[in-house]
């Protein structure tokens, strides 16, 4: 990114193919859309060119990568506040599921739905930080980066996350 | 640790941040507390299946739309760039063609021959310009002055009163003029022309030859109107010279009452 910011513009070609599925990944999960998500995606690496000169090189490039992508996600909020957001879950679970049992399907599909309800029913800072420490396997010092806090908080948001996810998803099996 | 504070450190157990002690104190407490055994089960197996949640891979379009706009973007950059430095590097060209001392030296030689050109085109265009202005002015006063007197001269009354009017448009008024209003003052057989003569000679009684005309001219006048009207100018001009003038005039028989009363008062008064 450093060689981004000195005018190698073309270099942002090498970060996108190392990163784009990683934030990709972020966004879907954040917000279960498919086509916003890749919007978002293009979003975020404009900024980053736009604003390559606000990259200090002190921190990871990922952390300010998440950083910038946070941003876009409150702004989508924003928009979208009006018309309630809709998640196109079962649509996506459609297309996940390939050519098992059909029982065995079934129930998969079932499972996984729920779970993506679940986890849509999450605070969107709970469902940030178990995306973050189980989908894309950062370490707490990472996401603690990312975050701008302490670890012990990044800690403590994970437990509680784990927890409301429990509860939230025995309520709906049940 | 009560049972309890090790079901907070589940989550930290499953996502690999507890150190190596930490991570087997839990694992033998788990495995001599069954309550605990259940819970982490449970906890793993909700772990795994949010593990096991896929992420679409995001769509060839994505790479598409990224490359676009990198190129797009880099292009812009770029021609903004390059149009800033052809536009110095042609000042710069501008600059090393007209080699700076030359280049001063010519323009001041330019202002200074403006400069001359003005001077002197400005200096000889006045002063012609004044000598023209002095004989036009001087003509059309001549002019003015020959009509008036003709004017004077003319047998409609209101001619004659135009004539007079005239007066107050002559700058310099000379002793031709002076007489011939004076003349007209004693000799014009309209009373109306007389009284606007008066006027006009008023106004002229800077000249001490009006004043001294004036003061001749109390004994001449036969209208009551007229000898009125002298006797307020005499008054005006606070001329203490009429006053022998004045006390002649009383001493005539047949003058009207109300002038007799007028110039006894104007009497008193300048005295």
């Amino acid at each position: 990114m450093l060689r981004v910011k000195t005018g190698e513009l073309e270099k942002m070609g090498l970060l996108f193919e190392r990163y784009h599925r990683v934030l990709y990944g972020f966004l879907f999960h954040m917000t279960y859309n498919r086509e916003s998500s890749e919007d978002m995606v293009q979003t975020v690496f404009y900024k980053m060119l736009k604003y390559r000169n606000s990259f200090t090189g002190d921190g990871e490039f990922m952390a300010w990568m998440y950083q910038i992508a946070r941003n876009v996600l409150k702004d989508s909020y924003k928009k979208k506040s009006q018309n309630v957001a809709h998640y196109d879950v079962t649509d996506f679970a459609d297309r996940i599921d390939g050519g098992t049992a059909a029982d065995e399907q079934f129930e998969i599909k079932q499972t996984r739905t729920e779970l993506h309800r679940a986890m849509k029913n999450l605070s969107d800072d709970h469902r940030e930080v178990l995306i973050m420490s189980r989908l894309q396997e950062l370490k707490y010092q990472e996401i603690a980066q990312i975050l701008q806090t302490t670890e012990g908080a990044v800690k403590v948001r994970a437990h509680r996350a784990m927890q409301e996810l429990k509860q939230v998803y025995l309520k709906r099996k049940c | 640790m009560k049972c309890e504070q090790y079901q907070e450190l589940f989550t930290d157990y499953m996502n690999k941040q507890l150190t190596t002690e930490q991570q087997t104190e839990l694992e033998t407490h788990v495995a001599g507390c069954d309550s605990c055994g259940q819970e982490l089960a449970a906890m793993k197996e909700l772990w795994d299946e949010l593990g096991d949640l896929e992420t679409p891979e995001p769509s060839v379009n994505v790479k598409v739309k990224f490359y676009a706009m990198l190129d797009t973007y880099t292009a812009s950059v770029a021609e903004k760039r390059g149009f800033w430095d052809r536009i110095t590097d042609n000042s710069n060209k501008l600059w090393q063609l007209q080699p700076r001392w030359p280049l001063a030296y010519s323009m001041i030689v330019v202002l200074i021959s403006f400069a001359c050109g003005y001077w002197v085109f400005y200096s000889s265009r006045t002063d012609k310009q004044d000598q023209q202005l002095q004989a036009l002015s001087s003509q059309v006063h001549e002019l003015r002055q020959t009509m008036m007197l003709a004017l004077l001269e003319n047998p409609s009354a209101s001619e004659r009163m135009r004539g007079v009017s005239y007066t107050s448009e002559i700058k310099h008024v000379d002793k031709q003029v002076i007489s011939a209003l004076l003349a007209t003052l004693n000799n014009d057989p309209n009373v109306n022309v007389r009284l606007s003569t008066l006027d006009a000679l008023a106004h002229l009684s800077d000249h001490p030859e009006v004043r001294e005309g004036l003061i001749r001219s109390i004994l001449d006048q036969d209208s009551p109107l007229m000898q009125s009207a002298i006797a307020d100018v005499m008054l005006k001009l606070q001329e203490k010279r009429s006053i022998g003038s004045f006390k002649e005039l009383l001493k005539q028989k047949d003058l009207d009452r109300g002038v007799r009363e007028k110039i006894k008062e104007t009497i008193t008064q300048l005295i």
